[in-house]
């Protein structure tokens, strides 16, 4: 009895081991097909698989010979105002509908969340139509402001979870240890949400990154970002996949790099209740 | 170190009581438990010191000054919390540290490290100093708790259930500690609790604290043997003191005697008692169970009842017994007795320290015996 339990346990990892890997391989393909169609050449695009002569014409086409890399530092300068934004704003959102007793803070709460509910596409006409009178089409400040539906319901019910796991009595501790208030959300509050704070901060930052709809439609040649400007290698006459393939490629270094660098982080932030006394 | 004076304080919860109307007056060095069951505001009186929360009416005087409308951070106390509130980002030296480090109370590096170390090595935690909060046990968790609130030499110590989340071997052997602490340090202390033994084994004094309105103050002997209502004097003690219904009626001798218990057993009462009874005819006494004694032979004076449960707890035993009338007596004798459940036995009751209540409103009446000194200098 005992053996065979021990023989379906074996079973059980190695099938979980395989499921796992196929799904890994599953995720990861696309993205490896990605890096490889951006060091094909033209001509053996359709004709080879893996085995090719590689080049980096593509990424010199797109990064020397158009104005790309323009539109990838609108990207990040976008987003990561965006992002910049939603934490300064977010995080005394987060901690007030943590910590304080108010009207309507449940609705308050609902209301912000929902502004992840509707389909971008739903609200773009009368957002481009607004946009268009106010003189905030095209400008970096626009797209600034529009990601915060995006980034800033993603953020405010993350760390809202991660203020509502510290106790009270530790800010009262804090205060009674000759700390001012500020001082001890500095000292104190933000340290022990930091986890979180780095794991919504770095989705938010993925999804204002990607955000295509938004600056497809609220943007043009001033203040439009890589995702949508990776679309212009497909021109009418040729599609030049390769170009795409590394202007894509591109795209997603900011992402890797930021998520290696706090992937620490990252694994404690999205596991909740990291906060234990 | 100072004194603290709370003046009429009241503090509402929306529509919840707090407290309510507490007035107290806690003298320089010494050493205030405030006791009270689950949700009687003993935390809410800490937190409105501390200036946690803010009172909706009334004053608070910290060494003579006014500390209304003060943040906790200028109010000079310390505060150890029933959770602890331990920093959990920081390790033990760090929290022990922290509030040396505060625009406050910073101290030079050296100090806090002499400080620091100092009162670790008190709280014998000083091998842990390094240790990461998480790494700690719940009792270790306490001593830094203590320690971070010793560190900084406060005017006036607040002390929230600060042994509740220990087991009770620590909970008595830390008690013991506290004691010896505050004879150390002297510094005014209040101290909430609901634990009888601790409120009675540290305080000074104690002030009984229930739904929100202060019901006694005075010295643990003043409030055991002369508690001001039933409802105090049920608070203190384990087993529980007997409350039985008693009827006032002349002796054959011509003194006042009770009837109690369904029995015509006349307990007599002093003269001087009955004076302070003001004219009742019944009355409520309380009995200690320690007053309670099993009788060995057939006497005058002995009640008969049903043993209805025993329990052996080593020293000493609790015994209730089913009396003539239907009530029920907890009774707490010898331990090197074994009684079976439905025996019948007789008991006597110490008739010189009875406390007597009012039947109505359950405040105190008198004591005999023990009332003349007791009560006098209360």
């Amino acid at each position: 009895m005992h053996e065979s339990v021990s023989f379906f346990g074996l079973v059980g990892r190695v099938s979980k081991t395989l499921l796992l890997l196929v799904y890994a391989l599953f995720a990861l393909f696309p993205l490896l097909w990605m890096v490889i169609m951006s060091l094909k050449p033209d001509s053996q695009m359709f004709t080879t698989t893996f085995l090719f002569s590689p080049t980096v014409e593509n990424y010199s086409a797109v990064f020397l010979r158009s104005d790309y890399s323009h539109f990838f530092f609108n990207n990040l300068t976008v987003s990561i105002s965006a992002v910049l934004l939603s934490l300064i704003v977010g995080v005394p959102a987060a901690y007030a509908l943590a910590r304080f007793q108010f009207k309507l803070k449940e609705d308050i709460a609902f209301t912000i969340l929902s502004f992840r509910f509707a389909p971008e596409i739903l609200v773009i006409l009368p957002l481009f139509l607004i946009y268009q009178k106010t003189g905030l089409y095209d400008t970096y400040f626009g797209l600034i402001w529009v990601y915060q539906l995006i980034t800033l319901p993603l953020l405010i019910w993350i760390l809202r979870g991660y203020f509502e796991d510290i106790s009270p009595d530790i800010e009262a501790a804090a205060q009674l240890d000759g700390y001012s208030w500020w001082q001890v959300f500095l000292k104190v509050l933000l340290p022990l949400v930091k986890p979180g704070l780095v794991a919504a901060g770095l989705l938010c930052f993925i999804f204002a990154w990607n955000a295509f709809t938004f600056p497809l439609l609220l943007s043009d040649a001033r203040a439009q970002t890589s995702t949508v400007v990776a679309l212009r290698f497909l021109a009418s006459d040729t599609v030049h996949y390769g170009q795409v393939a590394a202007a894509a490629t591109i795209s997603a270094l900011p992402e890797v790099i930021l998520a290696l660098l706090i992937q620490k982080h990252l694994v404690r932030g999205l596991s909740f209740g990291a906060v234990k006394g | 170190m100072a004194s603290v004076h709370l003046h009429e304080l009241t503090k509402w919860y929306g529509k919840r009581r707090g407290i309510e109307d507490v007035t107290l007056d806690i003298a320089d060095q010494e050493f205030m438990t405030i006791f009270g069951p689950a949700g009687a505001g003993k935390t809410t009186t800490l937190n409105l010191i501390a200036g946690i929360v803010a009172p909706n009416r009334g004053g608070i005087r910290i060494g003579g000054r006014d500390v209304d409308g003060l943040e906790p951070a200028d109010r000079n106390v310390a505060m150890v919390f029933e959770s602890y509130a331990l920093y959990p980002q920081m390790t033990v030296f760090q929290n022990m540290a922290f509030p040396l480090r505060s625009p406050k109370h910073r101290t030079s590096a050296r100090e806090l490290e002499e400080r620091v170390r100092r009162y670790a090595k008190m709280m014998k935690i000083d091998h842990l100093l390094q240790r990461p909060i998480q790494a700690l046990s719940n009792g270790q968790r306490q001593r830094t708790a203590l320690g971070r609130a010793l560190v900084r030499q406060p005017d006036v110590f607040l002390m929230d259930e600060p042994l509740s989340h220990l087991d009770a071997k620590l909970r008595h052997s830390m008690r013991a500690e506290l004691k010896e602490m505050r004879s150390q340090l002297g510094t005014t202390t209040v101290y909430v609790t609901h634990d009888y033994l601790e409120a009675m084994s540290l305080g000074d004094r104690i002030a009984v604290i229930n739904l929100g309105r202060l019901q006694q103050v005075g010295t643990p002997k003043e409030i055991y043997f002369t508690p001001a209502s039933v409802e105090v004097a049920r608070l203190f003690g384990d087993p529980e003191i007997n409350v039985i219904g008693a009827r006032l009626r002349s002796k054959p001798d011509g003194l006042a005697g009770l009837q109690i218990l369904g029995e015509n057993i006349p307990i007599g009462v002093p003269s001087d008692v009955v004076s302070l009874l003001n004219g009742a005819e019944t009355v409520k006494l309380g009995v200690r169970p320690s007053d309670i004694e099993i009788a060995e032979n057939n006497g005058a004076g002995n009640f008969h009842g049903l043993v209805y449960s025993f329990e052996p707890l080593g020293t000493k035993s609790v015994l209730t017994i089913d009396a003539s009338d239907g009530s029920r007596i907890r009774a707490l004798i010898d331990g090197h007795r074994t009684f079976e459940v439905d025996r019948r036995i007789q008991f006597r009751i110490d008739p010189r320290s009875l406390v007597f209540f009012e039947t109505e409103k359950e405040g105190f009446l008198a004591k005999s015996r023990l009332n003349r000194q007791e009560a006098g200098d209360g």
